[in-house]
C-alpha cells in the first residue's frame, strides 16, 4: 500500500502530523491566504488544548500580522465558544487551530467566516485558490495593526446559553454531575456553566493540558472512566467532551454509556416535542431520529457527512429547522448558534431532566431502539472511490441506494454506508440495525466484502 | 528590486517585501537547528513590525524543539547580557537598530552574549541555504517561557560596576530621547540606580519612531530645544535598541556621534591600559587618545561582530565605533548604551566638570559622512572601481577603500545594511575633509552612470 499522507486539506479545514507536515512555514501561508481572502480586518485565533497550539498559534500570528489584519489571540478555547465569539466580536473571521479529534501527534486549523460559521465549500474554494496561487497580500508596516488578547473568550456563548434554557428548574433539582473535558478545550467553561446551572460537578481530566488522558473521540471504549466516576460518585449523569467540545456522550446514572448517537436522539426527542419543526442531521445518523420526528410529524433532512454540510442545510431551510447535527454527538441548535456544542447538548439534557423529572436510564428507554456500529479499514480517498463504484454494483438489488455521500444502501432491517473520512486517510463503514447481533452481522458481511473487493483493486 | 541584506549575524530588511513571516522562520529555523534544541533568548524592539517577527520566530523556534525565554520588548544589549545568567544557549534580537520603521531584522547572539561570529554565522546560513531545518514530533516542541523580569539582572551588574553613589551625589538632569524605541521603557530603571533627575522624551513606545532612531545632530532638534529651557547637564540621544547613544551637551550642541566613543575611551584608559578596537571608519580622535594613554589602537571592519571578536582575540579593553557603540570588555562584549551613558555620567560626577569641558579635552576633526544609493548587484564592483582613483596612493582594502595621509582619510566602503556606498572623509580642516569626499563621491556617481 501507498504511503499515506499526513497532510490533509478538506472543507474541514487542514490538519497535519507535528514535525512532518504541520510546519510553521505552512500555517503561516494558510494564515496569510486567509487574511488575504478576508480582505484585513480583526481576526480572532483560538486553539485546543494540544500541546502544539502555541507553535501553530505564533506561525498564524505572524502570518496574519504581515498581511495587515488585527489577530486576537483568545488562547484556548472551545470551538462552539470560538465559533460564537467570532460572530458576536463582529470580526473579519476566526482561525482556530486543532485537528478536532485527532490524536495528539497532529494539529490543524479550521478557518471561520465572519458569521461564526466554518467556510463552506464554495467559500474554500476561493480560500484554496489565493492558497495556491501563493500571492499573499504582504503590507508596509505603516499598515501594520496591533497584536491584541481576549482572556474570557468563551463569556458570550456562556451568557448566550443561560439566557436560553431553563436555569432555574435546571438549578432548582441540584443535579450531581460527572464530566469528563478529556483534558481539552471544553475545561474552560465546563465548571463555569455547571456552577451558572447550580450542578454540583464531579470533574475528571479537567485540566486542558492536551494530554488526553484518553483517547479523543468519545466512543464507549474510551470513557470507562467517567462510567466509573459517574456511578461511584452517585452523579445524576455523566458527560464526556471531546477535546474541541462540540461533541459530547452521555452516561446514565447507572454509569451505562449511552452511545454517541444517543445524545442527538434525546435531543431531538425533547425539542421536538415541545417546538416540532424540521431536523437536519447527515446520512450515517441513527434511524432513530426518523422515529422521534415520525411521532410529531416532524421531517428529518439527510446531508453529506461533515458539520458544514449540516450547518448549511439548516440556514437553507425554511422554516427554520429546530434542530439539528450528527450522530457523533454533535448536537445544533440554531437558535443559539448554528454550530455542534457540547455544551448546548448538556444543558438540553440537563433541561429535558429537570423538566420530565425522569432518570437519565429512564430517558434512555423512551429512545427507539437501535444498534449501530462503526468501523473503519484503511485505504486512500481514491481507493475508497473504487471501491465504491464496486460496491454499488453489487448491492444494486438488495435495497434502497443513496450515493450523497459515499454509498448508504437501506435494506428492510438495517442499513449500511461506506465512504471514505474527510480528515484522515481511511475509510468509514457503518451498519445500524434493530439490534446489536443484527448490526455486527451485516458489518462482519460488509468488510468480508470489502476485503475481497480490495484484492482485486 | 526587494533588499535583504544577509550580513555575519543575521539578516535585515524591508518588511513586506523582503522581510516575510517564510522568511523569519526559515532564519529562525536555520538558527534553531544550529543551536539543536536549547533554551534561546528572543526579544524585540518595538518597531510595529516586531510582533509579527517575534511570532514568526517564536513559532520556528518551537517546531526545532528550542525552549524560547521570552523578554518582549528588550534592549539588545539587556538580551545579551542574560543569555549567560539564563542559561541559555543563544538569543535572537529583533531589531533594525537605527534604520527607520519600514526596516526590520533578527540579529543572531551566541552561548557568549556576542553577535555571532563569522564562522557561527556562515554555518547557520549554511542550514539556511540548504533548508533542511530541525522538524520535532509534538512530544519534542518547545515551551514558551515569559522572562520580562530577567532584566531586573542586568540593572543589579550595571549597578555594581559603575559607581552609583557618586553619580547620585552629582545630582545631574538629564534629557534622554529614546526615539520611542525599546530604550523606553527601561531608562527610568538607569535613572533610578544612578539616582539622576530623567527627562525623557519620546518615551512611549507606540510602534513608531518620532523621527530616524539614529543617534546623530540631525536627530537631535528635539533634545537641543530643550536642554538649555530645563537646565539639564546633558542630553543622550538613543537608537532603537540602544547599542547606540549620541550626546547633547549642556549647551545645546549637538555633538556627532564620533565623540561618544572617545569620551568614554579617555575616561577608562585613565585607569585600564590595553589595546583599543575600533574599525576603519571610525574618527582619528581616538587615535589620540589612545595615544595618549600610550595604548594600541586596532582598526576592523566595520560591524559589532568584527569589533567585538577583535576585542575578544586582541584582550582589549575596549571597543567601539564612530557610530555611537561603545562595549567595555570588563562588563560585557556587547555594544551597549545604557553602560555607555553610565560612564560618561560617571565621568562627569567624578571629575566635577560639564560635559563640555570634557569634550574640549578631545581633539576637533572634521568628518564627512555621506551615502550613494547603488543597486546590489553592482555594488561591489563600482567600489572595487575606486581603486583605479587612488591609483598610486597607498590603499587599505580590508573593508572598502581607505586611503590615509598625516592630515587625514577617506573611506568608501558598501553598507552592511542597506544597498547604499558609504564615503567617510576626515581631515584637520573643514573644508579639505569636505573635498576629500567631493572628489571621490563624483567619481563614484560616473562609475554608477
Amino acid at each position: 500500500m501507498k504511503k499515506m499522507s499526513s497532510l490533509k486539506i478538506s472543507i474541514s479545514g487542514v490538519r497535519g502530523i507535528i514535525g512532518e507536515s504541520l510546519t510553521p512555514q505552512l500555517a503561516a501561508a494558510f494564515a496569510q491566504a486567509f487574511g488575504t481572502y478576508t480582505g484585513g480586518g480583526s481576526i480572532v485565533v483560538g486553539q485546543d488544548a494540544r500541546p502544539s497550539g502555541t507553535m501553530v498559534k505564533q506561525a498564524v500570528i505572524s502570518g496574519l500580522l504581515a498581511v495587515g489584519c488585527q489577530p486576537v489571540d483568545v488562547g484556548i478555547c472551545p470551538i462552539p465558544s470560538f465559533l460564537f465569539l467570532t460572530k458576536e466580536s463582529k470580526s473579519s473571521g476566526g482561525i482556530a487551530i486543532t485537528a478536532s479529534h485527532n490524536p495528539k501527534e497532529w494539529n490543524g486549523m479550521k478557518f471561520i467566516s465572519r458569521d461564526g460559521l466554518y467556510l463552506t465549500p464554495h467559500q474554500t474554494e476561493e480560500f484554496l485558490d489565493i492558497y495556491h496561487q501563493g500571492e499573499f497580500y504582504f503590507v508596509e508596516p505603516e499598515r501594520y495593526k496591533s497584536l491584541k488578547t481576549e482572556s474570557n473568550p468563551a463569556e458570550p456563548h456562556l451568557r448566550k446559553l443561560i439566557s436560553y434554557f431553563d436555569v432555574d428548574r435546571i438549578r432548582s433539582k441540584k443535579y450531581r454531575v460527572a464530566i469528563d473535558c478529556s483534558n481539552g478545550a471544553g475545561a474552560v467553561l465546563a465548571p463555569r456553566l455547571l456552577e451558572a446551572l447550580g450542578c454540583e460537578p464531579i470533574f475528571i481530566h479537567c485540566l486542558p493540558d492536551g494530554t488526553y488522558a484518553h483517547h479523543p473521540e468519545p466512543l464507549p471504549e474510551n470513557i470507562i472512566d467517567i462510567c466509573r466516576t459517574t456511578r461511584e460518585g452517585r452523579a445524576d449523569v455523566g458527560f464526556v467532551q471531546d477535546a474541541d467540545a462540540d461533541r459530547l456522550a452521555v452516561v446514565s446514572e447507572k454509569g451505562d454509556p449511552l452511545g454517541e448517537e444517543a445524545t442527538l436522539a434525546l435531543a431531538a426527542q425533547y425539542v421536538l416535542g415541545k417546538t416540532p419543526g424540521p431536523v437536519v442531521c447527515n446520512l450515517s445518523t441513527t434511524q432513530a431520529i426518523d422515529d422521534i420526528a415520525g411521532r410529531v410529524g416532524a421531517s428529518v433532512i439527510r446531508t453529506k457527512i461533515g458539520e458544514i454540510n449540516v450547518v448549511e442545510r439548516i440556514l437553507a431551510t425554511e422554516p427554520r429547522p429546530v434542530i439539528g447535527g450528527e450522530g457523533n454527538g454533535g448536537v445544533i441548535i440554531p437558535d443559539i448558534h448554528p454550530c455542534r456544542d457540547s455544551f448546548t447538548a448538556m444543558c438540553v439534557i440537563l433541561e429535558y431532566m429537570a423538566s420530565s423529572g425522569k432518570s437519565v436510564s429512564a430517558l434512555q428507554k423512551s429512545l427507539p431502539r437501535y444498534a449501530m456500529i462503526k468501523e473503519k479499514v484503511p485505504g486512500s480517498a481514491e481507493q475508497a472511490f473504487r471501491l465504491i463504484n464496486l460496491l454499488k454494483k453489487k448491492y444494486e438489488n438488495k435495497g434502497r441506494l443513496e450515493l450523497l455521500d459515499g454509498l448508504k444502501v437501506r435494506m428492510s432491517d438495517h442499513w449500511i454506508h461506506v465512504r471514505p473520512s474527510n480528515t484522515e486517510p481511511i475509510i468509514r463503514v457503518i451498519a445500524e440495525a434493530r439490534n446489536r447481533k443484527k448490526a455486527t452481522a451485516a458489518i462482519r458481511r460488509l468488510k468480508r466484502e470489502i476485503t475481497a473487493l480490495q484484492g482485486q483493486l | 528590486m526587494k533588499l535583504l541584506k544577509i550580513g555575519i549575524s543575521g539578516v535585515r530588511g524591508i518588511v513586506g517585501e523582503s522581510i516575510t513571516p517564510r522568511l523569519v522562520m526559515d532564519f529562525a529555523a536555520a538558527f534553531g537547528t544550529y543551536l539543536n534544541a536549547k533554551p534561546i533568548l528572543v526579544g524585540r524592539d518595538t518597531r510595529i513590525s516586531g510582533p509579527m517577527l517575534h511570532a514568526a520566530c517564536t513559532s520556528a523556534l518551537l517546531a526545532t524543539g528550542c525552549t524560547v525565554l521570552d523578554l518582549g520588548v528588550c534592549p539588545t544589549p539587556i538580551l545579551q547580557l542574560l543569555v549567560k545568567p539564563l542559561k541559555a544557549m543563544g538569543g535572537v534580537s529583533i531589531s533594525a537598530g537605527h534604520n527607520d520603521i519600514k526596516w526590520n531584522a533578527l540579529t543572531f547572539i551566541s552561548r557568549d552574549g556576542t553577535y555571532l561570529n563569522s564562522f557561527q554565522g556562515a554555518e547557520v546560513l549554511d542550514i539556511y541555504h540548504l533548508g533542511k531545518f530541525k522538524k520535532v514530533a509534538t512530544n519534542g516542541l518547545g515551551r514558551v517561557k515569559a522572562a520580562e523580569q530577567a532584566a531586573d539582572a542586568y540593572f543589579e551588574k550595571l549597578g555594581a560596576f559603575l559607581r552609583t553613589r557618586t553619580v547620585a551625589e552629582a545630582e545631574l538632569k538629564v534629557v534622554i530621547d529614546a526615539c520611542s524605541g525599546a530604550g523606553a521603557r527601561f531608562i527610568g530603571r538607569l535613572a533610578g540606580i544612578l539616582g539622576f533627575e530623567l527627562i525623557p522624551i519620546n518615551h512611549e513606545p507606540n510602534g513608531f519612531f518620532p523621527h530616524d532612531p539614529e543617534p546623530r545632530p540631525r536627530n537631535a532638534q528635539q533634545v537641543v530645544s530643550i536642554i538649555k529651557a530645563v537646565g539639564a547637564d546633558i542630553g543622550f540621544l538613543l537608537n532603537s535598541d540602544v547599542s547606540r547613544v549620541s550626546i547633547v551637551t549642556e549647551t545645546g550642541e549637538s555633538l556627532s556621534e564620533e565623540f561618544t566613543f572617545p569620551l568614554v575611551a579617555n575616561a577608562l584608559l585613565e585607569a585600564d591600559r590595553g589595546p583599543v578596537i575600533t574599525n576603519l571608519s571610525t574618527s582619528r580622535m581616538i587615535e589620540d587618545v589612545a595615544r595618549g594613554r600610550h595604548c594600541p589602537l586596532i582598526r576592523t571592519k566595520v560591524g559589532q561582530s568584527y569589533a567585538i571578536q577583535t576585542l575578544l582575540q586582541e584582550n582589549a579593553v575596549m571597543a567601539g565605533e564612530g557610530s555611537g557603540g561603545v562595549a567595555l570588555s570588563k562588563f560585557q562584549p556587547a555594544f551597549d548604551g545604557f553602560l555607555t551613558m553610565g560612564m560618561i555620567l560617571e565621568t562627569m560626577a567624578r571629575r566635577g566638570k560639564k560635559i563640555s569641558q570634557l569634550v574640549k579635552e578631545l581633539p576637533r576633526y572634521h568628518i564627512v559622512k555621506e551615502k550613494i544609493y547603488c543597486p546590489p548587484t553592482k555594488i561591489h564592483s563600482v567600489v572595487n572601481e575606486v581603486k583605479k582613483f587612488y591609483r598610486g596612493h597607498e590603499m587599505d582594502t580590508s573593508d572598502g577603500i581607505r586611503v590615509e595621509d598625516k592630515q587625514g582619510w577617506v573611506q568608501v566602503r558598501t553598507s552592511g545594511t542597506e544597498p547604499m556606498i558609504r564615503v567617510i572623509a576626515e581631515d584637520s580642516a573643514k573644508d579639505k575633509a569636505r573635498q576629500r569626499a567631493d572628489e571621490v563621491i563624483h567619481f563614484v556617481n560616473l562609475i554608477i552612470k
